[in-house]
């Protein structure tokens, strides 16, 4: 029987469970954690050591240990906010083929998916090892707004994992189909998704077992991991004060001004302020210092009130988009780590006139919803070890599909998930502009055609350019790639019709065809993406 | 809950159906509301998602999700209609004054001079309107022009490059002789 995992693939953590009869089960670590740190070491001493055991060569040898991986896969590599990442980070990173990015560690030279597809087998095996079971398939989540190459990418590392990706789902949806699965009720939530390195904010209706997704949006480069940096670079200013030299040149040094920062963030959701000292600062002189600090809760909220003003903002655009008012909005859900910050909570509960929903375990939702998903797409609900069995949030999700498949006069109930895409698609057409094919917010899989006509007369290759954006004007947006037709009939412009379709899948994968209607002879082409790793034949 | 051979019956009908409006495929009245399409879209999602019936053959599942994928294409152009036809009296509300103009986009001169790439994106009805357009601008006849670019973008409202013409011809009527 294939058994399918649900992962929720993470900036700074992973999650991994699978459903069982009496909820889902989820997969622990050597150390009986739940939450795996995304962190895949190569040390010295040879091997690859991924999870919570990768942790400790952070400040041993930073130049050997990959983190965030999640923030390039899928990226062209000459993005601005690639580059501004990439400052953030102490391995090496260059540029591949396709634009890519090239993880260079100990002289071996690594793709992205790559990276990632060694945190999906280390929770492939962990789960094989609890479970007594080969896994054979998985869901994934993405963050709503990720690009088509980055899903590309995603579905490429589970490949390289020896995972049959079932589908890649959006974070905020498994974390309402965790919440609202069995529920069997009508209502709007919104899904507030702030983690480790990504952003994102969507608006449900949940209606019974069907989850449709009205509007979401958000930013794949707004997360904690920006957060701890901020505070980071306050740190090294005060160790420039007061140890009269500039951390930011040791790449040691900064990565524990770094896990600093964090251990401060994550005290001052709990306290008020926080007092102490980071020891253990190698001087240049040879002799060891420690940094003093103090801080209070009001003076890091100030620190981040940026950030935070920009994932409110977007907040309100989307309850917008979604042609509702927040007070219709009956359940704000908290995900991901970075809604642990109180100041968050109480922005949100000032935009929604209401305290959002704090029950769940914002770490462990994502993968809860994932693990529900997989047993429904694969029809498995497996007895479990019994281990870690407790909800992130408290279902009866899991009773339906049980009664579907043990007592086959039942009917089995398997939710519905109706997702959308995340931004608007379009393609260039003369004169620089962006012909829209697909809107933001639509629902998926879906697809549309629609005919164009040459501009020049005897006009026999046409080149279509995709792009993903809200801007009109085509070099105002993301560009995605761009298919060619050739040879086709010499005829007066306007004459040739050439229909363009637009399919997004339901894993959120743009497949674009093109074709000369008249001639009969359907000449298609496939879309080459850019960043992508290199088209698996 | 339907069995698979009605939902297999269902998607031959839609794939059929490929120059039915909206609303048909739906199968609600052409003046229903959002809400009315929203519940016409999960009792389709509810039968029909591929997700579904991932276990038919591969013909088959290609046939569902096509037939699924005009539903949500259809769902999806109510929804922008009735959002914002909703969304207008609250534009002409503040102050009575006319919603300030949209951005007009600066192009290559001459709304014939399309340059390279795929042309205009319209549809062939949109197209002959276009024709009559150009030719009334070779006769130097710009308002006959523009009445011709307005019968275009009624046929097709979604075009970009419709309306930037007409906004370029409307500045060069503006300029006068």
């Amino acid at each position: 029987m294939a058994i399918a995992l649900g992962i929720d693939l993470g900036t700074t953590n992973s999650c991994a469970a699978v459903a069982t009869p009496t909820g889902v089960e989820f997969i622990l670590g050597s150390r009986a954690e739940r939450v795996h740190p995304s962190i895949v070491a190569f040390p010295g001493s040879g091997g690859v050591v991924v999870g919570a055991d990768a942790k400790r060569y952070r400040l041993t040898e930073p130049m050997n240990v990959i983190h965030s991986a999640k923030r390039f896969i899928g990226q062209n590599i000459r993005a601005p906010l690639v580059q501004l990442a990439l400052t953030g980070i102490r391995y090496k990173v260059t540029e591949g083929p396709n634009q890519q990015p090239i993880v260079t560690v100990r002289d071996r030279r690594m793709t992205m998916p790559e990276i990632s597809s060694h945190v999906l087998l280390y929770l492939k095996r962990c789960a094989e090892r609890q479970l007594g079971n080969a896994i054979s398939d998985a869901v994934i989540t993405v963050p709503a707004n990720f690009t088509d190459a980055q899903r590309t990418a995603t579905k490429e590392a589970g490949r390289l994992a020896g995972l049959n990706v079932a589908r890649l789902i959006n974070e905020p949806t498994a974390a309402a189909l965790a919440y609202g699965f069995g529920r069997n009720q009508d209502q709007l939530i919104c899904v507030f998704d702030f983690g480790g390195g990504t952003f994102d904010v969507s608006i449900l209706r949940i209606n019974g077992e069907v989850f449709e997704v009205l509007a979401s949006d958000g930013d794949f480069f707004l997360g904690g991991d920006d957060l701890d940096r901020a505070l980071a670079e306050v740190l090294a200013a005060e160790c420039s004060r007061h140890l009269n030299f500039d951390p930011r040149q040791s790449p040691v040094l900064m990565m524990k001004l770094m896990m600093g920062a964090e251990a401060i963030k994550c005290h001052l959701s709990e306290n008020d302020a926080a007092e102490g000292e980071i020891d253990g600062i190698d001087l240049p002189n040879g002799q060891v210092g420690s940094l003093p600090f103090s801080l209070t809760r009001q003076q890091f909220e100030e620190l981040i009130g940026g950030y935070i003003n920009r994932t409110i903002e977007v907040t309100k655009q989307v309850i917008q988009q979604a042609g509702l008012q927040a007070s219709s909005i009956s359940d704000i859900l908290c995900v991901g780590g970075s809604t642990r910050i109180p100041s968050v909570r109480q922005r949100l509960a000032e935009v929604f006139r209401r305290e959002p929903n704090i029950s769940i375990n914002p770490d462990e939702v994502v993968a809860q919803g994932a693990a529900i998903q997989a047993g429904s797409l694969s029809g498995s609900i497996i007895a479990g070890s019994g281990m870690a069995t407790r909800d992130a949030v408290v279902t009866q999700a899991h009773s339906p599909l049980l009664y579907g498949g043990a007592k086959p006069q039942t009917a089995l109930v398997r939710p519905v998930l109706l997702d959308v895409n995340p931004s608007t698609l379009a393609i260039q057409t003369a004169g620089g502009y962006a012909e829209r094919l697909l809107d933001k917010n639509a629902p998926i899989p879906i697809e549309r055609s629609r005919v164009f006509t040459t501009a020049r007369d005897n006009q026999t290759r046409v080149e279509i350019d995709c792009c993903r954006g809200e801007s009109r004007r085509y070099s105002e947006n993301e560009p995605l790639g761009k298919l060619i037709l050739e040879e086709l009939p010499a005829k007066p412009r306007g004459d040739l019709k050439i229909e363009v379709s637009f399919r997004v899948d339901a894993d959120g994968i743009l497949h674009v065809r093109a074709a000369d209607v008249e001639s009969g002879q359907r000449q298609e082409a496939a879309l080459h993406v850019i960043g992508a790793p290199a088209e698996q034949a | 809950m339907s069995s698979r051979t009605d939902v297999l019956l269902w998607a031959r009908r839609i794939t059929g159906m490929k120059k039915a409006a909206a609303h048909q495929l739906l199968e609600i009245p052409a003046d229903a509301g959002a809400d009315v399409a929203q519940e016409a879209f999960h009792k389709i999602a509810r039968m029909a998602h591929p997700d579904l019936h991932r276990g038919l053959e591969a013909e088959d599942v290609e046939l569902i999700t096509t037939a699924y994928a005009m539903i949500a294409n259809a769902y999806q152009s109510i929804r922008t209609q009735r959002m914002a036809t909703s969304r207008m009296p609250k534009i002409e509300a503040s102050d009575g004054a006319s919603p300030p103009p949209g951005p007009v986009p600066v192009t290559p001169s001459g709304a014939s001079g399309v340059a390279t790439g795929v042309a205009g994106a319209m549809s062939s009805k949109a197209l002959i309107y276009y024709r009559k357009a150009e030719l009334c601008l070779k006769r130097g006849d710009l308002r006959g022009a523009m009445l011709q670019l307005k019968m275009a973008i009624g046929t097709d409202p979604g075009s970009t490059f419709l309306r930037t013409a007409l906004h370029e011809v409307e500045a060069e009527v503006r300029k006068g002789p």
